[in-house]
């Protein structure tokens, strides 16, 4: 069985997908019995989740990734074509 | 770009002179990318290398081993590694909410602003989602081991700085 700490140590292996099957049944059968620990692996998913939120910082991320890539992709072609 | 890169080199102002120098570079590359990685992380690849040789050149070494600090929950746990005091469920956690005068958005960045360098890169190049994590090691020249524990310390520091905010307790 799982200690808490053993739990605490792989949730962010658990919250990316990166435990093997019995390691993951492992953690989830501690976490059924758990709530404390039910309790910190939601939080280390929402910290996940707002970190993904603060990023980038202006407000129209993928107009401006798009802009840029579509800039980089005609200046690519240009320079591939001898322009 | 700044964000990222001031991680690195600790200085806004030498932050953004080196994403201008990274656009120079990719602008007078870009002829030569031939498209067998993401566009995305050949520019951070140029960004991150030109952050380190400045930080280096500046007196900073910037080290992306592990960085040996303690593991942010050990005192959290008795001898038989349970918890000493039991998290509890963050009830109605959005994004706005403000808690003690900020959003908890707010909080999150701040607390992202005070990671050590290499845990903040990791985080950050992660939790953008453009980038794989083979893409992520290449980058930073790290190894994925070594990027896993990075990202958990990185989390765990953040997710430690809310629970203090949300609960009212620290840790």
């Amino acid at each position: 069985m799982l200690s808490c700490k053993e739990v605490a140590e792989r949730a962010s292996a658990l919250i990316d997908g990166e435990l093997g099957v019995f390691e993951a049944l492992q953690m989830r059968l501690h976490l059924a019995m758990c709530k404390g620990c039910g309790a910190f692996i939601g939080q280390m998913r929402t910290t996940r989740d707002l970190t993904q939120r603060t990023l980038p910082l202006d407000n129209q991320p993928d107009a401006e990734g798009a802009r840029i890539s579509a800039i980089l992709s005609r200046l690519h072609a240009t320079k591939q074509s001898g322009g | 770009m700044v964000r990222m890169c001031t991680g690195i080199v600790r200085n806004r102002a030498t932050a953004e002179e080196i994403v201008q120098d990274t656009w120079v570079a990719v602008l007078n590359g870009i002829s030569g990318f031939e498209g067998r990685s993401p566009l995305a992380g050949w520019i951070f690849a140029i960004l991150v290398n030109k952050a380190r040789s400045r930080a280096v050149r500046d007196g900073r070494t910037v080290s992306f081993d592990g960085e040996g600090e303690d593991d942010g929950l050990a005192a959290a746990f008795d001898g038989r590694g349970r918890w000493k005091d039991m998290p509890e469920l963050w009830e109605n956690l959005t994004p706005e909410r403000i808690v003690e005068g900020r959003s908890i958005l707010a909080h999150v960045t701040a607390a992202i602003e005070t990671l050590p360098p290499a845990q903040r890169s990791v985080l950050i190049l992660r939790a953008g989602q453009e980038l794989k994590s083979s893409e992520v090691c290449a980058i930073l020249a790290i190894t994925e081991d070594n990027m896993r524990v990075l990202l958990h310390r990185a989390r765990l520091s953040v997710r430690n700085a809310l629970d203090a905010v949300i609960a009212g307790k620290g840790l």
